[in-house]
């Protein structure tokens, strides 16, 4: 029957799983996010720099084709914890930008539109809004960044052999904890702006600005103070330098990885207070 | 389950900051599963939203205890949510979202499976009357068709117990009609229990059972408007010209009571089945001239105005007293819509 022949009867059929629920909010915003042509085609320049690194690993695996060359080039040209911490540095900056533009339109329209009620209302716990956000942004820029870094782990391992895979797993696991990580801080700081900032496009230049604003500060304090830690307060610079720790890469000069874990610990923490102070249902005014 | 109150509070305390909003609530509000209405009604700042947003888990209870359809309101709300519809007060919606995709999801997140969401999300849609603008987005959408899209959403995933907040807001008058026929059309035909938070006493009046007046964070009175309404009294201001003495006497004969406030005004409380045509043939009986004659039905305003402290009595009812009158106080309390 025509659906606007038949009234309105109770749903009385069974219900789906939690895990299922949990994953209603990101399906509906990704679905939302790659009909914006401008999402779709950084998404799709993101992929240039991987296809680039593939080729790179292609051409290191197959001798033959560099027989031309210097042999010092040749020793230069590896696939080692410095080939993957440059591939990171690209993707985690496209991941920037893709973030920027793409983590406003998370909360800030339910904020403007007083959605957060209407979620609530329903079996969706304050924190599951928050992660099933916080997934949205983590899914999408996972495609970009330690997806395809894996790729291309799995595609050396197969040029390379297992004898390969043995002396260097550390590098495909470090690269999956070290974007994983910087995922983290970019979706927390998208969503803080987003939280905060109803209007997307300055949402956006906030979350961007978040970034540079810290490093000039960060390096501010340094010169000024003529001391290191100042570049702890620059949340890239010390994602950077966990890097260089997980892919066993020289450490730019200051402090080291634990202060910089510590670091970006305390920033996380203030990022979730932020976003947690604001997704409420209602406002209480005291 | 027939015993499980829809709304049960043991001295619910709400304080929010420094203020307490609700003074230690106690009562049981109607029966799960009979599909029954219950009006929430009390001058602003009387706590009804509070109360509301404490059944909902937005808010913690500072003491005693909230339970709704027999869940505790902090402990099992989870499970008490998927069997609650809510409707707020103000616009809430995604407002890029087209009306089918926005109940779809809202009937996902219900926990709905995808298919079957869809289906309700178009058959909803229709019964509220927003079916052929279903595909558009909801910000392009009048106050009238938002409050209609806030209902359907609230009731899109089938709950036991949808919560109200002013759902005839902003309705024109044809609107608010639709409304309240939707609304009633919830709880005889599908069974629904509805919680209806509304200023608008008449509201409240066509469509529920039961009313609760607050005030001040307390409850100031709980009536039962389904045995008011079968009560069916009614009241006759009556204003005569000539020898009344005996019309209290010849009152009875008509089944009907009533006190003199002198000049021959009189106030006259008709028993259910007695027309008000009884009145005109007892005058012409007794040789009295009607001036004036004004029949009504006690409605919830009376009700409300004395919870309220505005009125000391039901019109009558202390002249009947004064009087002597047989008429028992309590069946003059209890006024009638």
């Amino acid at each position: 029957m025509a659906v606007y022949k038949r009234g309105y009867r109770r749903y009385a059929g069974p219900l789906t799983g939690r895990w299922t629920r949990f994953m209603v909010l990101p399906r509906y915003s990704w679905e939302r996010l790659y009909q914006q042509r401008l999402v779709v085609l950084l998404t799709m320049a993101a992929f240039i720099w991987p296809l680039l690194c593939a080729a790179f690993i292609y051409l290191t695996n197959h001798a033959e084709l560099l027989q031309g060359l210097e042999p010092e080039f040749r020793a230069f040209i590896q696939v080692d914890g410095r080939f993957f911490s440059i591939f990171m540095y690209v993707q985690a900056g496209a991941a920037v930008f893709l973030a920027a533009m793409a983590g406003p339109g998370l909360v800030a329209p339910d904020l403007a539109n007083n959605a957060l009620p209407l979620y609530f209302s329903r079996p969706l716990t304050r924190w599951s809004y928050a992660l099933s956000r916080l997934t949205v942004i983590v899914g999408m820029l996972s495609v970009i960044t330690w997806v395809p870094g894996l790729i291309l782990f799995g595609l050396q391992v197969a040029l390379a052999g297992g004898w390969w895979f043995l002396a260097n797993w550390t590098l495909g696991a470090g690269m999956v904890v070290g974007f994983l990580l910087w995922l983290l801080v970019l979706s927390l700081v998208a969503m803080a702006s987003s939280a905060y900032v109803k209007w997307r496009v300055v949402a956006g230049a906030v979350s961007l600005a978040f970034f540079f604003i810290l490093a000039g500060i960060g390096a501010m304090i340094d010169e000024v103070l003529r001391v290191s830690w100042g570049h702890l307060i620059d949340p890239a610079w010390s994602v950077n330098r966990v890097w260089c720790t997980l892919l066993g890469v020289d450490p730019p000069n200051g402090p080291g990885a634990v202060a910089s874990i510590v670091a970006l610990s305390g920033l996380i923490a203030l990022l979730v207070v932020v976003i947690e102070r604001k997704l409420r249902p209602v406002e209480v005014v005291r | 389950m027939d015993n499980i109150a829809v709304v049960d509070l043991e001295n619910l305390k709400v304080t929010l900051g420094r203020r307490e909003i609700l003074h230690g609530i106690t009562c049981r509000l109607g029966v799960s599963g009979k599909g029954k209405a219950i009006g929430l009604l009390g001058p602003n700042g009387a706590g009804k939203s509070t109360l509301i947003l404490t059944l909902l888990g937005f808010l913690r209870p500072s003491a005693g205890r909230a339970r709704i359809l027999g869940l505790d309101c902090r402990r099992s709300m989870g499970e008490a949510r998927s069997k609650i519809g809510y409707m707020p007060e103000n616009d809430s919606f995604i407002g890029e979202m087209t009306a089918v995709t926005f109940l779809r999801q809202m009937a996902e997140l219900s926990g709905l499976p995808p298919k079957a969401a869809l289906e309700k999300a178009h058959e909803v849609l229709f019964h509220v009357g927003l079916g052929e603008a279903r595909y558009r987005q909801l910000r392009t959408y009048s106050l009238g068709m938002k409050q209609m899209a806030k209902l359907a959403q609230a009731i899109v995933h089938g709950p036991e117990l949808v919560v109200l907040d002013e759902p005839t807001n902003g309705l024109d008058p044809a609107a608010r009609r639709r409304m309240l026929k939707l609304v009633t059309e919830m709880k005889n035909e599908q069974g629904m229990n509805v919680i209806v938070c509304s200023h608008l006493l008449r509201d409240i009046e066509l469509v529920c059972d039961e009313a609760v007046i607050l005030k001040d964070g307390l409850i100031v009175h709980h009536c039962n408007l389904e045995e008011e309404r079968r009560s069916n009294r009614s009241f006759v201001e009556l204003e005569v010209t000539g020898d009344d003495r005996n019309l209290r006497a010849a009152l009875p004969e008509i089944g009907a009571e009533g006190v003199s406030e002198g000049a021959g005004r009189w106030r006259i409380v008709l028993p259910a089945g007695v027309e008000v045509e009884a009145i005109w043939g007892l005058a012409a009986r007794q040789d009295l001239l009607v001036r004036k004659l004004t029949h009504r039905r006690d409605t919830l305003e009376e009700i409300f105005l004395k919870a309220m402290g505005h009125l000391a009595h039901t019109p009558g009812e202390g002249a009947a007293l004064d009087a002597g009158s047989s008429t028992p106080p309590s069946s003059l309390e209890a006024g009638r819509p």
